[in-house]
């Protein structure tokens, strides 16, 4: 039986402030061949709220570097924040911009700094290497980190995650005769799956939706981007990646 | 002077025989050097105006302003030496937000003077500083109504209705004491001391000098803000005017 | 007697919040408390505070309304405290939470509005500068363990673009074309969303104000912490408007009917 006086002198309840929330929304990132897509929806939540319909999740760091923030979005901001901070030291002693290893591995460095008190926020870092090869890197709060071709991540992470495994590595298919799987997607593929994934995600999660937007990282010379409706070029680099900007709505219900 | 050579002006921390510090009348030799500056208490403001001398013709219009704000009420003008006008300037700051830290209100003028007055005091008795090559004019509009004060490099300050301080003084003063100060209007005032500075500027005339105004009071809202174009450029015209038909 | 404000007014023995209805810092705690013992490790509760602020942006700028009240727990200990703020020309800043705290917002604000002047550079803070220095000071604070209990909404015009944002204790922040606070978000928010938001660019003035005084109504009539005296600042290219309080109309005759609820009728 419920002992309401057993419970009441269980001690002081602990009342402590929790400096963290859950803002919701979901990212992915899919790397290619000679390219890399990032993307994440635009809608910001606390609990059963919504704050607002466009608060973006991915930003440009560099002309090759493209990073998505998921989780507690003050610490995301302020994350972003310290991030480009630090590269932009970096190319005043260096005078060029980091490589995407060597952003990773800043990340990882920056994120395990507050391993006692972490920054609540899943990364994912999509660009180009210097080899030239599209890549994705995927951190956890408190730094560790690895090179993949594809991740999602966030509140639907567990919704979109199975279906990349699947459409992206050919998880659970089997071959058909003579045929063999690629080993990389071509673009106009990938961003069908990312499109996907995400209004997918919108249907089957409430904190998925409102707006989609999609960064794409191209290798220099590389003719993988086709005539598609409503792309946007952002940058050149001198090195000649180019880096293009895709916006699509979201289901707002 | 007899003081050179004899050993007594090296330090602020030295009387001479006959009870002078020279370092602190050294001090005020540089504010003499300096470009004139004058500050008028009138009906319902001040008004702050300076010479400032323009050294080079690469300098930038409205460069190494002389005239600062030291808190929504409160301007000053500096003669003398400018970066110590800016290091005083940033402690008056100081002292005007710590006053309002403690006592929730805009700090009366004689506060933050008197303060300034035992700062600048206090570099005329070590011998490991120098004391400050400044006269600062400090105007303002507090709850007792517009006031004007200016501080001596000894630390000495006296409230005034009108001042002037730097090479120009003298000049300054007497066409001060002709008028009627507390009867101008702040718009008259205005003119006045542009009419003054341009006037005073007639012995350095081969010197290139940028006319510095501001004003505080019931035209501005009882806040320290730099005279409006139209209106600077109007009382420059009259100036410019008034010393030609005296020469 | 229960000395403890944040939990007068409410149910006894409520240990088991299981629909939760109560925010997490004001958990109903009844068991006897030793006076010292978590004195030091409490992080911090707010004490006095304000209820919901609205924030629209309509055609001509930026607008926000808060009602007069500031609680002391349930019980209505002042009763004609401006909860907008404003904070220069450009901008005004909408306070809900604790009221010490936003007293110590606007001595910060102050400070700086005053060390901005003195430059005497030809730059004026705006809005945008506002909302960010007050999220980098919410932010650190919470990174402290000791934050300044608010939710705030910075609204302005400057430069002929509307700006609307929103900050809080945790340093979460976020722009958006219509904002509201605390039990705003769940009663004002989805009536503003509908009225306001596909018409940004067309709304006028007395549109948005009746909009803005009809959610104050429906929260009135709702949220036991609010009151029927509001203002409403205006923010415009022209400068800021802050309205008198005014009064809002309400009937409460239906209540005379009610007996009880459900099956229950004497």
């Amino acid at each position: 039986m419920f002992d309401v006086q057993s419970v009441a002198h269980q001690g002081p309840q602990s009342r402590q402030f929790n400096p963290y929330t859950e803002n919701g929304g979901t990212i992915l990132a899919i790397a290619g061949a000679d390219f890399s897509v990032i993307a994440g929806d635009t809608r910001q939540s606390e609990g059963y709220s919504i704050q607002t319909r466009y608060a973006p999740k991915v930003f440009q760091l560099t002309d090759k570097a493209v990073l998505a923030v998921n989780g507690f979005s003050a610490d995301g901001k302020m994350f972003v924040k310290k991030v480009k901070q630090r590269l932009e030291w970096y190319r005043h002693a260096h005078a060029k911009d980091m490589p995407i290893r060597s952003i990773a591995r800043l990340i990882q460095t920056m994120l395990y700094s507050r391993r006692f008190f972490p920054y609540y926020v899943y990364n994912i870092l999509g660009g180009i290497e210097d080899d030239g090869t599209g890549s994705v890197y995927s951190f956890d709060p408190v730094g560790s980190y690895e090179r993949e071709a594809c991740r999602a991540a966030g509140a639907a992470q567990s919704l979109v995650q199975p279906f990349l495994d699947n459409q992206v590595y050919y998880k659970n298919q089997t071959a058909g005769q003579d045929e063999s799987f690629p080993t990389h997607l071509p673009l106009p593929s990938v961003l069908k799956l990312v499109v996907d994934a995400f209004t997918s995600a919108t249907e089957r999660h409430i904190e998925v939706g409102d707006g989609l937007e999609i960064y794409v990282v191209l290798k220099r010379d590389s003719t993988a981007i086709q005539s598609m409706e409503g792309v946007q070029e952002v940058t050149t680099s001198e090195e000649g990646q180019r880096v293009f900007y895709i916006r699509r709505e979201l289901k707002k219900d | 002077m007899t003081s050179i050579g004899t050993g007594y002006d090296l330090s602020a921390s030295t009387y001479s025989p006959d009870g002078r510090i020279f370092q602190v009348e050294y001090a005020a030799k540089a504010v003499e050097n300096s470009g004139t500056a004058i500050g008028l208490r009138v009906k319902g403001g001040v008004v702050l105006a300076v010479e400032k001398l323009v050294h080079s013709k690469l300098l930038v219009p409205g460069a190494n302003r002389r005239i600062q704000t030291i808190d929504k009420h409160i301007g000053m003008a500096t003669s003398g030496l400018l970066a110590d006008g800016r290091h005083m300037a940033n402690r008056g700051r100081d002292e005007a937000a710590s006053y309002r830290e403690v006592y929730n209100s805009p700090s009366p003028l004689k506060i933050i003077v008197d303060r300034l007055g035992l700062y600048a005091q206090a570099y005329t008795v070590y011998s490991s500083v120098r004391p400050f090559g400044l006269s600062t004019i400090l105007g303002a509009v507090d709850k007792d109504g517009p006031q004007l004060y200016v501080i001596e490099p000894s630390g000495v300050f006296f409230g005034y209705r009108g001042a002037a301080v730097g090479k120009g003084r003298q000049l300054a003063k007497t066409e001060l004491e002709k008028l009627q100060i507390g009867e101008l209007t702040m718009r008259q005032a205005v003119k006045e001391a542009a009419r003054i500075i341009y006037l005073v500027h007639e012995d350095a005339k081969e010197k290139e000098f940028e006319l510095e105004m501001s004003w505080i009071g019931d035209e501005t809202g009882g806040v320290h803000l730099p005279i409006p174009k139209e209106l600077q450029q109007e009382a420059e015209a009259a100036a410019k005017a008034s010393i030609e038909v005296f020469e | 007697m229960d000395h403890f404000p944040t939990n007068w007014g409410r149910p006894r023995n409520d240990l088991h919040d299981a629909y939760g209805t109560y925010p997490i810092h004001q958990h109903p705690q009844h068991a006897p408390k030793d006076a010292f013992a978590d004195g030091v490790k409490r992080t911090q509760q707010p004490i006095v505070t304000g209820t919901s602020v609205l924030g629209v942006v309509y055609k001509d700028g930026v607008m926000l309304a808060a009602d007069n009240l500031a609680s002391y727990g349930s019980l209505a200990r002042f009763k004609d405290v401006q909860r907008l703020h404003p904070v220069g020309n450009h901008t005004v800043l909408g306070v809900s939470g604790d009221m010490s705290d936003y007293q110590y917002i606007q001595k910060l604000l102050e400070e700086l509005v005053i060390e901005e002047f003195t430059e005497q550079d030809g730059s004026i803070l705006g809005p945008a500068e506002l909302h960010e220095y007050l999220s980098q000071v919410m932010y650190a604070r919470r990174s402290k363990i000791n934050p300044l209990w608010n939710s705030l909404i910075v609204g302005g015009v400057k430069d002929g673009q509307r700006f609307l944002a929103y900050v809080d204790l945790l340093g979460t922040t976020y722009k958006a074309p219509t904002i509201a606070t605390g039990y705003g978000a769940y009663i004002a928010q989805p009536l503003l969303r509908k009225a306001v938001e596909p018409y940004t660019d067309v709304l006028t003035e007395e549109q948005a104000q009746s909009i803005l005084e009809e959610c104050m109504r429906v929260l009135y009539y709702r949220d036991a912490r609010s009151l029927d005296k509001f203002q409403i600042a205006t923010i415009t290219e022209e400068g800021i408007r802050i309205s008198e309080t005014r009064h809002l109309a309400s009937s409460w005759s239906f209540a005379e009917g009610i007996r009880g609820y459900g099956a229950q009728t004497q």
